[in-house]
């Protein structure tokens, strides 16, 4: 029934912000070029990571809400191209700035990472 | 370029703000398969698998939009506080099977409390409808010899007005019935009235509506007949006219001038809150002054009205009962130092409730732990439904909803269902106020009083709260959100952990054992009535019609100057009825058995020495003309019943039941050669009269109570203007009402009748209390049976459920299905002898509260217990039944192939 389960969320449960922060790192990725809808922001992040980060979308949602909780997305009301409304988030200058550390500490981390992983035993 | 606009409603509304954002990604979606190919159906089914439980988010969303806003504002909090609501409301709504169950046992549970608690409110808790009540105090006599709560006569009633006015106002009243005679509406039916003294309006608080009340000359000798009417009699019968004040009426052959009309809600003297021996009516109808001339001011002897006392501010009840104590005592050392009579007082509030408090307190209890059950049982319900619902809220857990967050919607969810199960439950209640006091008609003191008030409101909201709180807390203990990380791993149906069963079970349990003490209680009271409906009463009450039949009494009652009048009319009447058809004996009495309405007077034998003021024999007396042995079936035992020679000039007789030739006259046999006085007859006990016959003992007060000694006097020699006419028919009883009023009126058109009603009605209506209090418990009990089985039943159906894989594998080593339905009753069983064991201990424990109430049965009684028991044991295992054939069905490829 609750098919949208799967790894990801578990580390997250167990109290690791892996998943999340990962997550929250690309939807602020997503809307660093300009305001963006969910749906858009969704179809980014499965385009460029080939689907592997999310399996269920509805999950963006609430990491959308959660990160306009807490400054760094802005939510606008307004209309799409093909003439719908749509809600878009846009980038707050906090945003922008939480994007630039975390871009460097996720990069600092998963090079540290990949560096241990190919790494031969000592 | 885009127009981006600002949407002022986006915080107004989250649940469109956030449905709106939800359903823009999903038709984004669908599209985008359409793009790929996919048919429009099956597009959207894919864009819907894509996104996952679009509710959950949704919810989670929502929740998430108002919690921010927590800190904001006021409007926001109720705006949070109103998508709680809806959401649980969606809730509930989708699980509506569950829901209709909660509330249906809610319901019943708080409709039976609250019925039960509006009753003993009306009747115990709430003020009397008079001001300051607490300072109304009714005032008895009582002796060792004749009882208590006696009423007083006019001399002792004027002693103690004159030697208490310092510290109280007192008022006499007394029941008195009249007849319109001038109206044609109401033309020869009685009317409930009392004569009062002049203060009583005053004293009791409450002025007439319309005109006045009653001035000390309206009672003086001589003085225009006055009557002041209640609401309903004057609506009733003089249209509400306004326009009465001033006119004369005709009432028992006298012409009374209206002078004022008491307000709707006043009835007092209410026969109910009175000791039934006074004959007030339900509701009094009309109020007449009475006065006492200087004669009456020194009769001590006749006791026959009740006496009511306002305490003014600061007096006390024991220094006003001491006052009075003084009085008597003053005239006792003068006039007849051993006569053992005093003075008792109470306050109108407990002389109304003392004689049923114990019986209603009881039945609050019983219904409490019907009310208790009802609890448990949908306790037991939310638990295994919050087992179920525990993949919901871990995946909410992960979507970021806090505990209390979670926590707080289980609570939202709750209170609905405990204030939805309330708010039917008091509508319930409604219904169920009334039909409890259908069940005793005109006899539950202070009926009136009746009804839901900020008490009753209060309490059930109360409870409904805290129920309310408690069942969320319970189930989100339940709900054991450290778990909630594994639930989602190890991918069970629906986990309940070993705790939440053992908790189940104990409820369960706990169900089982409040049911079996009310099952006792039950069983013990139904025994109780069984054996006071086989109680010998010494007549036959079936096929026997009676109604009171009453002569006008102008002006003072006056036996020497209208009592001939009075006896020549009864005689007469009975001629008449005797040879009517169908009739088989025809009688009248004084005072029917088993009506609350015996009088007691005192006697002496000839030959002994002349009795001590206050030691003669006491006994009841009773008037009786015609065939009324006959017309009763009352076994004559020795010597003769009446005869038509028993006359006014004739030699004086009497008539003694087995009980008073026991007691003062050495037995039946030797009874018939003694003469006795009776200080009651209106010849104060000059007369010397024979007795002329023994008759069986009659039950007269009450089936449960010791018979007492019993005297019969004819009516012709001892005058009253009004009897219980008794017709022994050999058809339906009923069917000589027609005969009876119009011989009534055919020998004197003034006469008037009043409550017509078979024997048998009498006989029941004496039993009453007892069958309400049996009634009503062993409808508690019923209730409290099924509750419990519905419990036993959810817990071992859960437990099926949960044990499929187990007892797929049991039968796939071998195992038989009747060893698997063994299995399965011996769990259900297991809960109900312990709820059975529990039970026995806790009935034992309470079993002295109901003693009192049992007649001729242990509160111990073995046999009840035990049977009351093994039913419990039967019932509730046979609940388990369905669940445990439906295991022996479980098919084993199956059970092991699910996950």
């Amino acid at each position: 029934m609750y098919t949208y389960v799967n790894k990801g969320y578990e580390v997250s449960v167990a109290g690791s912000d892996l998943f999340t922060g990962t997550l929250d790192l690309l939807v602020l990725k997503a809307v660093s070029w300009g305001p963006r809808h969910g749906y858009a922001i969704g179809r980014w992040i499965r385009e460029t990571t080939s689907e592997d980060v999310i399996v269920n979308e509805g999950v963006l949602y609430p990491a959308l809400h959660r990160l306009e909780r807490r400054g760094w997305l802005a939510e606008q009301w307004g209309v799409t191209d093909t003439g719908r409304e749509a809600k878009y988030y846009s980038l707050t200058s906090d945003g922008r700035a939480q994007l630039r550390a975390e871009t460097k500490r996720w990069s600092r981390f998963s090079s540290a990472v990949s560096k241990a992983l190919t790494s031969s035993p000592a | 370029m885009r127009r981006i606009f600002r949407r002022s409603d986006i915080r107004d509304d989250s649940a469109r703000d956030v449905n709106d954002e939800l359903r823009f990604h999903l038709d984004m979606r669908e599209q985008e398969f359409r793009e790929h190919g996919l048919s429009p159906d099956d597009a959207r089914r894919a864009a819907a698998r894509a996104f996952g439980d679009v509710s959950a988010i949704d919810a989670e969303l929502r929740l998430g939009r108002t919690s921010r806003h927590r800190s904001v504002a006021r409007r926001d909090r109720l705006q949070e506080l109103s998508t709680d609501l809806r959401f649980a409301f969606r809730t509930l709504r989708k699980n509506i099977g569950f829901t209709a169950a909660t509330l249906a046992t809610l319901a019943l549970g708080i409709g039976a409390a609250t019925a039960v608690f509006t009753v003993v409110n009306g009747v115990l808790l709430r003020p009397l409808p008079y001001p300051d009540p607490s300072r109304l105090v009714m005032i008895w006599m009582s002796s060792k010899q004749y009882g208590e709560e006696l009423p007083l006569s006019s001399g002792f009633y004027s002693d103690l007005a004159a030697g208490t006015d310092k510290i109280a106002q007192t008022a006499a009243f007394r029941a008195w019935r009249y007849s319109i005679t001038s109206t044609t509406a109401t033309e020869g039916e009685q009317l409930e009235g009392a004569r009062v003294t002049p203060s009583f309006f005053d004293l009791v608080g409450i002025r007439p509506a319309l005109g006045r009340a009653f001035a000390p000359a309206d009672a003086e000798a001589g003085a225009t007949p006055v009557v002041i009417l209640s609401d309903a009699l004057w609506r009733r019968d003089m249209g509400g006219d306004r326009a009465i004040l001033g006119r004369q009426i005709e009432m028992s052959g006298q012409r009374f001038t209206v002078v004022g009309v008491m307000p709707p809600t006043f009835a007092f003297p209410r026969g109910a809150e009175l000791p039934a021996g006074l004959q007030f009516g339900a509701r009094t109808q009309l109020w007449t002054p009475m006065g006492f001339t200087e004669k009456e001011r020194q009769a001590y002897a006749t006791q026959n009205m009740a006496a009511i006392a306002r305490l003014k501010p600061g007096a006390t009840t024991p220094q006003f009962q001491s006052a009075i104590t003084a009085i008597l005592e003053r005239w006792r050392l003068a006039v007849a130092p051993k006569l053992d009579l005093h003075y008792a007082t109470t306050t109108l509030r407990d002389q109304a409730a003392e004689h049923v408090r114990r019986g209603l307190l009881f039945l609050l209890a019983a219904v409490g732990l019907l009310l208790c059950i009802a609890w448990a049982n949908v306790t037991s319900l939310l638990v295994a439904r919050t087992a179920r619902r525990q993949r919901e809220f871990a995946v909410r857990a992960a979507l970021g909803a806090g505990r209390g967050r979670i926590a707080g919607q289980l609570v939202t969810e709750n209170i609905i269902l405990a204030v939805g199960g309330s708010l039917i439950g008091l509508a319930v209640s409604i219904w169920a106020t009334r039909a409890m006091l259908a069940l005793v008609p005109g006899s539950m003191p202070r009926a009136d009083d009746i009804g839901i008030d900020w008490r009753v409101i209060g309490a059930v909201s109360v409870t409904a709260i805290v129920a309310g709180i408690a069942f969320g807390f319970a189930a989100a203990t339940q709900a054991g959100f450290d778990r909630l990380a594994s639930t989602l791993r190890d991918g069970t149906r629906s986990s309940t952990g070993r705790h939440g069963t053992v908790g189940r079970r104990a409820l369960v349990a706990a169900e089982v054992a409040l049911s079996l003490m009310l099952l006792i209680g039950a069983a013990l009271l139904t025994a109780s009535f069984a054996r006071l409906q086989r109680v010998e009463p010494g007549f036959e009450p079936s096929h026997v019609l009676t109604a009171s039949v009453v002569l006008p009494v102008p002006g003072e009652f006056n036996p020497a100057r209208d009592g001939a009048g009075w006896a020549q009319y009864f005689r007469q009447l009975q001629g008449r009825l005797a040879h009517g058809a169908g009739i088989e004996a025809a009688g009248a009495v004084s005072a029917l058995p088993l009506a609350d309405a015996m009088e007691t007077g005192s006697t002496a034998t000839i030959g002994e020495p002349p009795p001590i003021p206050g030691k003669a024999h006491p006994t009841e007396y009773l008037v009786v003309e015609g065939d009324y042995f006959r017309a009763m079936r009352i076994a004559v035992l020795g010597g003769r019943a009446f005869a038509a020679t028993d006359v006014a000039d004739s030699p004086p007789v009497v008539i003694v039941n087995r009980e008073y030739a026991r007691k003062f006259l050495g037995g039946p046999p030797s009874a018939l050669t003694h003469q006795i006085r009776t200080f009651f007859d209106f010849s104060g006990g000059r007369a010397v009269r024979q007795v002329v016959g023994v008759v069986e003992n009659v039950q007269n007060g009450s089936l449960d109570a010791p018979v007492q000694p019993q005297v019969y006097l004819p009516e012709q020699q001892m005058n009253y203007p009004g009897l219980e006419v008794v017709l022994r028919t050999r058809d339906d009883p009923m069917a000589a009402l027609p005969l009876l009023r119009r011989e009534m009126k055919a020998a004197d058109s003034r006469a008037a009748i009043a409550h017509p009603r078979t024997m048998q009605r009498v006989f029941d209506d004496s039993l009453a209390r007892q069958r309400f209090s049996m009634t009503l418990i062993t409808v508690f009990a019923a209730a409290a049976l099924a509750l419990a089985m519905i419990g036993l039943y959810g817990v071992i159906s859960l437990m099926v459920s949960n044990r499929r894989r187990e007892i797929g594998v049991r039968m796939a080593l071998g195992a038989r299905a009747a060893d698997v339905l063994r299995m399965i009753l011996a769990e259900g069983a297991t809960i109900a002898i312990v709820g059975v064991a529990v039970g026995l201990l806790g009935a034992f424990a309470l079993n002295r509260f109901v003693a009192t109430l049992l007649y001729g049965v242990s509160p111990t009684s073995v046999v009840i217990y035990a049977a009351a028991a093994l039913i419990t044991i039967l019932v509730t295992t046979a609940a388990t039944l369905a669940p445990a054939r439906r295991a022996t069905r479980v098919d084993p490829t199956v059970a092991l192939r699910s996950d």
